[in-house]
């Protein structure tokens, strides 16, 4: 019949519910979650590059850490600042915390109290956090001068002058590594202003998102090291032999990946035989 | 029950409602996202307020006598005229010390780490100094950049082989916000990992189900 709908299987394939392909995206992440399929998990060069500066760092030396997202973002980054902080109080590396976001400070406590419990750290001699201090770029500039001025308290309001592991460090000239965790451009900030200023080594984890912009400071050697989200994550998991939500996670991760993949494929192919089909009725 | 419990259950009922809305807009969706926004808008007031005012400009002047940071407190007074549209100019004089200076801190930096280094770093390393791998890596990094900064440059009709290297320069900028997407793939899905992990495994876990 003249002007009827062409009910071919690629037009339907073209016009699918998207709640179909909603339901199928969550059981490619659902089912690999409930059963898992251990699927292997390679290296890169950057996560590996990550691992060996955090290796390098020697017991009673100190490192800053900063949590620089938010919850939104949590469940990329959680997995490398657990990773981060257990991999440095297991080699009894001492922690300075911050956090350049107002809504991070629960995230780096309970993260924090987390690594350091299972690592017997005490704070203020093992780990100590400065929390949330407004306008990082000069946060970034005056830790360089004096971590006590920029924090005159600590996230619990106890002066900074009374904290014992501050006494001794004071600024990125006591500090061999940095190590930012971060949703946004902050892994440049820290690059331009405690790199570029202070000579500070700076690592950095980042949202997948973020990691295309975040590689060429890596290949210039700006960044000693990055991880790129939630596969950098498990990655790094795997260097330091404690499996966490990143290796957990990579299962769905490859499975949603794949179906992904197919997808368009199908919607290309369908596309275009659509299009050929109404050119040869057209 | 304890209130880490309760919380998370409160977490889990909130996730599946927000997640609700992929079937249709419905109320438990609203009540989720309105819950959001207002807890959201609840707390970062109090926390910058008490961050940046109390802590950062009320305690050190008026508890320590810290009275240099007067000067950086009236500037930061006068960005709250542009509440009234009469008087909103006088908020230009903090708008241009904040610009002016940030100018003068950001722009030798910004050329140095953001230019100069990432112009040195698409040199290619001398043959033997590095594994021929690197080398074409670096080659292919080099060509990219040029070929990309020429399709960018309109001064010249892209024609012949202007025309030719802006083509290959369209590739490379194609391959990029292909990786792009990839990677904008990949932290949308981890988000639904995450969110799925802890409603099969944190939540049951923490609860002893």
């Amino acid at each position: 019949m003249a002007g009827a709908p062409d009910r071919g299987l690629f037009h339907r394939l073209m016009n699918i519910d998207r709640r179909v392909i909603f339901l199928i995206i969550a059981l490619s992440v659902a089912l690999p979650i409930l059963l898992p399929l251990n699927l292997p998990i390679g290296a890169s060069r950057e996560a590996d590059a990550y691992y060996e500066a955090m290796e390098a760092l020697r017991p009673g030396e100190t490192m800053i850490f900063s949590f620089d997202y938010e919850p939104d973002t949590m469940a990329e980054l959680d997995p490398m600042s657990l990773a981060t902080l257990r991999h440095a109080f297991r080699k009894d590396v001492r922690v300075i915390a911050l956090t350049n976001y107002a809504g991070g400070a629960g995230i780096a406590e309970r993260i924090l109290h987390e690594a350091a419990e299972e690592h017997g750290k005490e704070y203020g001699t093992d780990y100590v956090f400065l929390g949330y201090n407004p306008d990082w770029s000069a946060t970034m500039l005056r830790m360089g001068e004096s971590i006590r001025r920029t924090f005159p308290t600590d996230h619990y309001r106890t002066p900074t002058d009374e904290i014992p592991l501050l006494a001794e460090v004071d600024s990125y000239a006591n500090v061999p590594l940095l190590v930012t965790v971060t949703a946004s451009a902050l892994a440049e900030y820290w690059v331009i202003w405690a790199g570029g200023k202070f000579d500070q080594k700076v690592i950095a984890g980042a949202t997948a998102i973020q990691a295309v912009l975040v590689y060429p400071y890596f290949q210039t050697g700006q960044l000693s090291g990055f991880l790129g989200g939630l596969k950098g994550a498990a990655e790094y998991e795997r260097s330091i032999d404690v499996d966490g939500a990143g290796v957990r996670g990579m299962d769905a991760q490859s499975m949603a990946h794949l179906l992904i993949v197919v997808f368009i494929l199908i919607g290309n192919v369908a596309f275009l035989l659509h299009r050929m089909q109404g050119r040869r009725g057209g | 029950m304890s209130w880490d419990g309760i919380g998370m259950i409160l977490a889990a009922i909130l996730t599946i409602a927000i997640f609700s809305l992929l079937y249709r807009d419905n109320p438990f969706y609203r009540f989720a996202e309105h819950l959001l926004v207002g807890v959201s808008a609840g707390y970062y007031v109090v926390h910058y307020f008490y961050s940046s005012v109390i802590r950062k400009f009320a305690v050190p002047v008026f508890g320590q006598g810290d009275l240099w940071l007067l000067p950086g407190g009236v500037l930061g007074l006068l960005m709250l005229f542009r509440l009234g549209r009469k008087v909103q100019w006088v908020s230009r004089y903090a708008i241009a010390f904040y610009v002016a200076a940030w100018s003068g801190y950001l722009i030798p930096s910004v050329i140095k780490e953001r230019i100069q280094a990432q112009i040195v770093g698409t040199l290619p390393p001398s043959p033997g100094s590095a594994p021929w791998i690197a080398i074409l890596g670096s080659l292919l990094i080099l060509v990219g950049v040029v070929s990309i900064l020429i399709y960018f440059y309109f001064s010249v009709e892209h024609k012949g082989a202007v025309g030719k290297i802006s083509q290959v320069g369209i590739t490379f900028l194609m391959v990029g916000f292909g990786a792009s997407f990839g990677y904008t793939v990949m932290g949308r899905v981890s988000l639904l990992i995450g969110r799925f992990q802890f409603l099969f495994q944190d939540l049951p876990q923490a609860l002893g189900w």
